[in-house]
Protein backbone atom coordinates (compact mmCIF):
# COMPACT_ATOMS: atom_id res chain seq x y z
CA UNK A 1 0.00 0.00 0.00
CA UNK A 2 2.96 2.31 -0.13
CA UNK A 3 2.73 3.14 -3.24
CA UNK A 4 -0.48 4.99 -3.00
CA UNK A 5 1.52 7.36 -0.68
CA UNK A 6 2.49 9.62 -2.95
CA UNK A 7 -0.20 10.31 -4.56
CA UNK A 8 -0.10 14.12 -4.74
CA UNK A 9 3.53 13.68 -5.94
CA UNK A 10 5.28 11.74 -8.41
CA UNK A 11 1.76 9.03 -8.85
CA UNK A 12 -0.05 11.90 -9.32
CA UNK A 13 0.57 12.71 -12.90
CA UNK A 14 0.53 9.20 -13.83
CA UNK A 15 -3.05 8.88 -12.33
CA UNK A 16 -4.23 11.98 -14.05
CA UNK A 17 -2.72 10.25 -17.17
CA UNK A 18 -4.49 7.39 -16.77
CA UNK A 19 -7.74 8.81 -16.01
CA UNK A 20 -7.75 10.68 -19.04
CA UNK A 21 -6.10 8.17 -21.42
CA UNK A 22 -9.01 5.48 -20.13
CA UNK A 23 -11.84 7.64 -20.50
CA UNK A 24 -10.95 8.59 -23.61
CA UNK A 25 -11.04 4.61 -25.00
CA UNK A 26 -14.21 3.61 -23.28
CA UNK A 27 -15.86 6.65 -24.64
CA UNK A 28 -14.56 5.36 -27.73
CA UNK A 29 -15.42 1.58 -27.37
CA UNK A 30 -19.09 3.28 -26.85
CA UNK A 31 -18.79 5.41 -29.76
CA UNK A 32 -17.95 2.33 -32.22
CA UNK A 33 -20.11 0.08 -30.15
CA UNK A 34 -23.19 2.28 -30.91
CA UNK A 35 -21.92 3.32 -34.57
CA UNK A 36 -22.22 -0.54 -35.31
CA UNK A 37 -25.74 -0.63 -33.69
CA UNK A 38 -27.23 1.54 -35.84
CA UNK A 39 -25.37 0.50 -39.07
CA UNK A 40 -26.87 -2.95 -37.99
CA UNK A 41 -30.19 -1.53 -37.63
CA UNK A 42 -30.00 0.22 -41.21
CA UNK A 43 -28.85 -2.71 -42.72
CA UNK B 1 -21.88 -18.94 -27.71
CA UNK B 2 -21.34 -15.63 -29.99
CA UNK B 3 -23.28 -13.40 -27.53
CA UNK B 4 -21.54 -14.77 -24.91
CA UNK B 5 -18.20 -13.94 -26.24
CA UNK B 6 -19.94 -10.71 -26.98
CA UNK B 7 -21.11 -9.91 -23.38
CA UNK B 8 -19.15 -11.58 -21.14
CA UNK B 9 -15.80 -11.39 -22.65
CA UNK B 10 -15.86 -7.79 -22.57
CA UNK B 11 -16.63 -7.60 -18.97
CA UNK B 12 -13.91 -9.47 -18.01
CA UNK B 13 -11.51 -7.65 -20.27
CA UNK B 14 -12.38 -4.57 -18.55
CA UNK B 15 -11.99 -6.14 -14.74
CA UNK B 16 -8.65 -7.36 -16.64
CA UNK B 17 -7.58 -4.08 -16.90
CA UNK B 18 -8.79 -2.60 -13.57
CA UNK B 19 -7.02 -5.08 -12.07
CA UNK B 20 -4.14 -3.89 -14.08
CA UNK B 21 -4.56 -0.70 -12.77
CA UNK B 22 -4.61 -1.31 -9.29
CA UNK B 23 -1.90 -3.61 -9.59
CA UNK B 24 0.66 -0.56 -11.12
CA UNK B 25 -0.26 1.30 -8.14
CA UNK B 26 -0.66 -0.89 -5.23
CA UNK B 27 1.14 -4.08 -6.20
CA UNK B 28 4.38 -3.47 -8.08
CA UNK B 29 6.63 -1.70 -6.10
CA UNK B 30 8.62 1.47 -7.69
CA UNK B 31 11.64 1.18 -9.91
CA UNK B 32 14.85 1.55 -8.07
CA UNK B 33 16.41 5.21 -9.19
CA UNK B 34 12.59 6.47 -10.84
CA UNK B 35 10.58 6.46 -7.83
CA UNK B 36 6.82 6.60 -8.48
CA UNK B 37 7.05 7.74 -11.80
CA UNK B 38 8.31 4.34 -13.14
CA UNK B 39 4.87 3.26 -12.94
CA UNK B 40 4.01 5.16 -16.45
CA UNK B 41 6.43 1.91 -17.77
CA UNK B 42 3.09 -0.50 -16.90
CA UNK B 43 1.01 1.77 -19.33
CA UNK B 44 3.69 3.24 -21.85
CA UNK B 45 5.05 0.15 -22.86
CA UNK B 46 1.79 -1.77 -23.62
CA UNK B 47 0.65 1.40 -25.73
CA UNK B 48 3.88 0.89 -27.73
CA UNK B 49 3.52 -2.87 -27.87
CA UNK B 50 0.53 -2.61 -29.47
CA UNK B 51 1.22 0.16 -31.83
CA UNK B 52 3.73 -2.55 -32.86
CA UNK B 53 1.69 -5.47 -32.77
CA UNK B 54 -0.97 -3.07 -34.96
CA UNK B 55 1.61 -2.12 -37.61
CA UNK B 56 3.09 -5.96 -38.13
CA UNK B 57 -0.82 -6.90 -38.16
CA UNK B 58 -0.86 -4.31 -41.25
CA UNK B 59 2.09 -5.77 -42.78
CA UNK B 60 0.49 -9.49 -42.53
CA UNK B 61 -2.90 -8.75 -43.60
CA UNK B 62 -1.93 -6.64 -46.37
CA UNK B 63 0.47 -9.62 -47.72
CA UNK B 64 -2.90 -11.59 -47.56
CA UNK B 65 -4.89 -9.14 -49.60
CA UNK B 66 -1.93 -9.28 -52.38
CA UNK B 67 -1.14 -12.50 -52.08
CA UNK B 68 -4.24 -14.40 -50.83
CA UNK B 69 -7.45 -13.52 -53.74
CA UNK B 70 -7.51 -9.59 -53.00
CA UNK B 71 -10.38 -9.82 -50.80
CA UNK B 72 -11.34 -6.50 -49.43
CA UNK B 73 -11.77 -7.77 -46.26
CA UNK B 74 -8.01 -8.14 -45.33
CA UNK B 75 -7.84 -4.07 -46.74
CA UNK B 76 -10.07 -2.73 -44.33
CA UNK B 77 -8.21 -5.03 -41.87
CA UNK B 78 -5.20 -3.60 -42.40
CA UNK B 79 -6.49 0.01 -42.41
CA UNK B 80 -7.91 -0.25 -39.33
CA UNK B 81 -4.81 -1.84 -37.50
CA UNK B 82 -2.85 1.24 -39.17
CA UNK B 83 -5.33 3.80 -37.61
CA UNK B 84 -5.69 1.61 -34.44
CA UNK B 85 -1.74 1.35 -34.39
CA UNK B 86 -1.16 5.32 -34.97
CA UNK B 87 -3.23 6.02 -32.17
CA UNK B 88 -1.51 4.03 -29.69
CA UNK B 89 1.80 5.05 -30.88
CA UNK B 90 0.53 8.42 -30.04
CA UNK B 91 -0.70 7.84 -26.62
CA UNK B 92 3.10 5.76 -26.28
CA UNK B 93 4.81 9.04 -27.67
CA UNK B 94 2.54 11.75 -25.24
CA UNK B 95 3.54 9.11 -21.83
CA UNK B 96 6.88 8.73 -22.98
CA UNK B 97 7.13 12.89 -22.87
CA UNK B 98 5.62 13.30 -19.74
CA UNK B 99 7.62 10.75 -17.89
CA UNK B 100 10.63 12.71 -19.85
CA UNK B 101 9.38 15.93 -18.58
CA UNK B 102 9.25 14.53 -14.65
CA UNK B 103 12.74 12.46 -15.10
CA UNK B 104 14.98 14.63 -18.36
CA UNK B 105 13.54 18.11 -17.44
CA UNK B 106 12.07 18.30 -21.58
CA UNK B 107 9.26 16.82 -22.94
CA UNK B 108 11.43 16.26 -26.26
CA UNK B 109 14.74 15.24 -26.43
CA UNK B 110 15.68 13.73 -29.56
CA UNK B 111 16.23 10.52 -27.94
CA UNK B 112 16.82 7.81 -30.44
CA UNK B 113 14.05 5.93 -28.62
CA UNK B 114 11.81 9.14 -29.30
CA UNK B 115 13.09 9.89 -32.89
CA UNK B 116 12.56 6.51 -34.37
CA UNK B 117 8.82 6.19 -32.62
CA UNK B 118 8.27 9.85 -34.58
CA UNK B 119 9.33 8.37 -37.69
CA UNK B 120 7.35 5.36 -37.06
CA UNK B 121 4.62 7.59 -36.70
CA UNK B 122 5.04 9.56 -39.64
CA UNK B 123 5.73 6.35 -41.84
CA UNK B 124 2.35 5.20 -41.16
CA UNK B 125 0.13 8.48 -40.97
CA UNK B 126 1.80 8.76 -45.08
CA UNK B 127 -0.50 5.03 -45.24
CA UNK B 128 -3.77 6.73 -44.46
CA UNK B 129 -2.62 9.98 -46.97
CA UNK B 130 -1.62 7.72 -49.47
CA UNK B 131 -5.10 5.68 -48.95
CA UNK B 132 -7.01 9.32 -48.52
CA UNK B 133 -5.11 10.34 -52.00
CA UNK B 134 -6.77 7.30 -53.65
CA UNK B 135 -10.22 6.92 -55.35
CA UNK B 136 -10.04 4.14 -56.75
CA UNK B 137 -10.71 1.36 -54.43
CA UNK B 138 -8.82 -1.85 -55.61
CA UNK B 139 -6.15 0.58 -56.91
CA UNK B 140 -6.07 2.14 -53.02
CA UNK B 141 -5.76 -1.66 -51.75
CA UNK B 142 -3.28 -2.73 -54.11
CA UNK B 143 -1.02 0.55 -53.57
CA UNK B 144 -1.81 0.55 -49.59
CA UNK B 145 -1.02 -2.90 -49.14
CA UNK B 146 2.22 -3.12 -51.21
CA UNK B 147 3.08 0.41 -48.75
CA UNK B 148 2.41 -2.03 -45.57
CA UNK B 149 4.15 -4.64 -46.43
CA UNK B 150 7.01 -2.37 -46.63
CA UNK B 151 6.29 -1.36 -43.34
CA UNK B 152 7.19 -5.40 -42.29
CA UNK B 153 10.69 -3.84 -42.37
CA UNK B 154 10.29 -0.44 -41.31
CA UNK B 155 8.35 -0.91 -38.05
CA UNK B 156 11.05 -3.87 -37.26
CA UNK B 157 13.56 -1.49 -37.64
CA UNK B 158 12.65 1.64 -36.18
CA UNK B 159 11.17 -0.47 -32.93
CA UNK B 160 13.76 -2.43 -32.30
CA UNK B 161 17.00 -1.97 -34.19
CA UNK B 162 17.64 1.53 -34.59
CA UNK B 163 17.33 2.54 -31.15
CA UNK B 164 20.01 0.24 -30.03
CA UNK B 165 22.27 1.25 -32.34
CA UNK B 166 22.57 4.60 -30.89
CA UNK B 167 25.92 4.60 -28.57
CA UNK B 168 23.75 6.97 -26.05
CA UNK B 169 20.27 6.73 -25.10
CA UNK B 170 18.96 8.62 -22.05
CA UNK B 171 16.10 5.96 -22.55
CA UNK B 172 16.12 3.62 -19.84
CA UNK B 173 16.90 -0.20 -20.71
CA UNK B 174 14.08 -1.74 -22.46
CA UNK B 175 12.57 -4.61 -20.76
CA UNK B 176 14.58 -7.16 -22.22
CA UNK B 177 18.03 -5.73 -21.85
CA UNK B 178 21.14 -5.95 -23.91
CA UNK B 179 22.51 -9.17 -22.27
CA UNK B 180 18.97 -10.42 -23.38
CA UNK B 181 17.67 -10.77 -19.47
CA UNK B 182 14.59 -8.79 -17.90
CA UNK B 183 16.26 -6.99 -14.90
CA UNK B 184 12.69 -6.25 -13.16
CA UNK B 185 11.18 -6.97 -10.07
CA UNK B 186 9.41 -10.22 -10.00
CA UNK B 187 6.60 -7.77 -9.37
CA UNK B 188 6.56 -5.40 -11.58
CA UNK B 189 7.13 -7.94 -14.71
CA UNK B 190 4.15 -9.63 -13.42
CA UNK B 191 2.08 -6.63 -14.21
CA UNK B 192 3.47 -5.48 -16.78
CA UNK B 193 3.17 -9.00 -18.78
CA UNK B 194 -0.39 -8.76 -17.25
CA UNK B 195 -0.88 -5.11 -18.74
CA UNK B 196 0.69 -6.42 -22.23
CA UNK B 197 -1.86 -8.98 -22.24
CA UNK B 198 -5.14 -6.61 -21.79
CA UNK B 199 -3.48 -3.81 -24.08
CA UNK B 200 -3.55 -6.69 -26.66
CA UNK B 201 -6.85 -8.20 -25.72
CA UNK B 202 -8.42 -4.36 -25.68
CA UNK B 203 -6.80 -3.63 -29.69
CA UNK B 204 -7.89 -7.16 -30.56
CA UNK B 205 -11.45 -6.43 -30.10
CA UNK B 206 -11.18 -2.47 -31.15
CA UNK B 207 -9.52 -3.90 -34.35
CA UNK B 208 -12.50 -6.02 -34.91
CA UNK B 209 -14.92 -3.04 -33.79
CA UNK B 210 -13.42 -1.03 -36.74
CA UNK B 211 -13.17 -3.96 -39.08
CA UNK B 212 -17.16 -4.57 -38.80
CA UNK B 213 -18.08 -0.82 -39.39
CA UNK B 214 -15.79 -0.49 -42.17
CA UNK B 215 -17.84 -3.64 -44.13
CA UNK B 216 -20.98 -2.23 -43.30
CA UNK B 217 -19.75 1.23 -44.42
CA UNK B 218 -18.47 -0.38 -47.27
CA UNK B 219 -21.60 -2.65 -48.26
CA UNK B 220 -23.67 0.30 -48.12
CA UNK B 221 -21.49 2.59 -50.44
CA UNK B 222 -22.09 -0.12 -53.05
CA UNK B 223 -25.22 -0.47 -52.37
CA UNK B 224 -26.21 3.34 -52.38
CA UNK B 225 -23.98 3.40 -55.70
CA UNK B 226 -25.97 0.92 -57.41
CA UNK B 227 -29.32 3.21 -56.78
CA UNK B 228 -30.58 4.94 -59.95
Amino acid sequence: MNAMNDVGGANGWILAVNLIVWTGIFLYLLHLNRKLRDMEKDR
Amino acid sequence: MESLTKTILPWLLWLWLVGVILGAFLYAPPAVGFRGSSRILFFHVPMAWVSFVAFLAAGVESLRYLYGGRAPRHDRSAAAAVELGLAFGVLATVTGALWAKVMWGAYWNWDPRQTSILVALLFYAAYLALRAALEDRETRARLSAAYAVLGLVVAPFLYFVMPRMAEFTLHPEPVINRTGKVDMDGKMVLVLMSSLAGFTALYFWLHNLQCRIAELAERRASLEGDRP
